[in-house]
């Protein structure tokens, strides 16, 4: 005790046993909190199932798969849009072929 | 539930007092668990009207005014409500319960933090603001400096100082509470008496 250092950790300790003494009186408040808390699940109970409040969370998820999905259809399209393309410029080049033998 | 109140009559003229007969009587915490999971409402609030005290008392150490205190006492109650079967029958209901508290208590820290919703009392009172349901009780002025040095604690900090010194939970206890690693507890524990002895010397 007569250690200065020990003195504010002894102090604390005083406080503290202090503190645990005055509990905070919580019987007002707690006054008709089943009432309360009842009418408030049946609000949220009548708002909807608990999946609907759920699936709020999980909007960035969809959000992501849809980007996704929007990268993997442009890269087939673009694909396919290549394909035509070069069927489209062997087409071209087989019409030409024939208008000069027809000539 | 009639056959609970002819149990009771019988012990009434046994000779037993009201309050021993509703301790006899009244259902274990299990049994009405089971009962509200099957949709029984009453026994939901049952449950809430048994273990409400242990949920306010330890909330109302966190709370900053009685609207806050209400509305953690009510997310705690509506969270065990839908989570209820997440309950498992190995340890007591109101461990369930006060873990559940706990990470409200840490959440709402947290939220105030993040918000930076750090109102001084004095700013409070000046605004009119008139607290709504009892403040942390600070009749000795030595206390009203230890709760404001609390409440300029990180919510770690806080969370573990609270209930270690002022709901006087074992290291074990408050490692269940929170989820941390004894070690962690203690670590934190150590850092926040520290912290708070450095804010109790400033003033």
């Amino acid at each position: 005790m007569n250690d200065p250092k020990s003195r504010p950790d002894s102090d604390l300790d005083a406080l503290f046993a202090l503190a645990r003494t005055h509990r905070p009186d919580t019987s007002a408040a707690e006054f008709a909190f089943e009432t309360r808390l009842q009418a408030r699940l049946r609000a949220l109970e009548e708002a909807g199932p608990i999946w609907a409040m759920v699936s709020w969370r999980l909007i960035p998820f969809f959000a992501a798969c849809v980007v996704a999905l929007t990268i993997w259809h442009s890269e087939i399209v673009s694909d396919t849009h290549h394909e035509e393309r070069m069927a489209y410029v062997q087409n071209l080049d087989y019409v030409e072929s024939i208008g000069t033998f027809n000539l | 539930m009639p056959h609970h109140q002819d149990d009771r009559a019988d012990l009434t003229l046994l000779g037993y007092t009201n309050a021993m007969v509703s301790t006899i009587s009244s259902p274990p915490d299990e049994q009405l668990v089971e009962a509200a999971l099957a949709g029984d409402h009453g026994a939901f609030a049952e449950l809430t009207s048994r273990h409400k005290s242990r949920v306010f008392g330890v909330a109302a150490r966190f709370a900053q005014n009685g609207a806050e205190l209400e509305d953690i006492c009510q997310d705690v109650f509506i969270q065990a409500y839908f989570k209820l079967r997440q309950y498992r029958r190995d340890s007591p209901f109101e461990h369930w319960l006060l873990r559940i508290t706990t990470h409200k208590c840490y959440d709402y820290l947290r939220k105030r933090q993040r918000i930076g919703a750090h109102v001084s009392t004095d700013s409070m009172l000046e605004s009119g603001y008139e607290p709504a349901a009892p403040e942390p009780a600070a009749p000795h002025p030595h206390l009203e400096r230890l709760y404001a040095a609390l409440a300029q604690l990180s919510p770690k900090e806080r969370l573990v100082i609270t209930l270690l010194e002022l709901e006087e939970r074992s290291v074990m206890e408050i490692a269940e509470l929170t989820g941390w690693s004894p070690a962690n507890v203690k670590v934190r524990a150590f850092r926040a008496r520290a912290s708070l002895r450095k804010l109790m010397e400033k003033r």
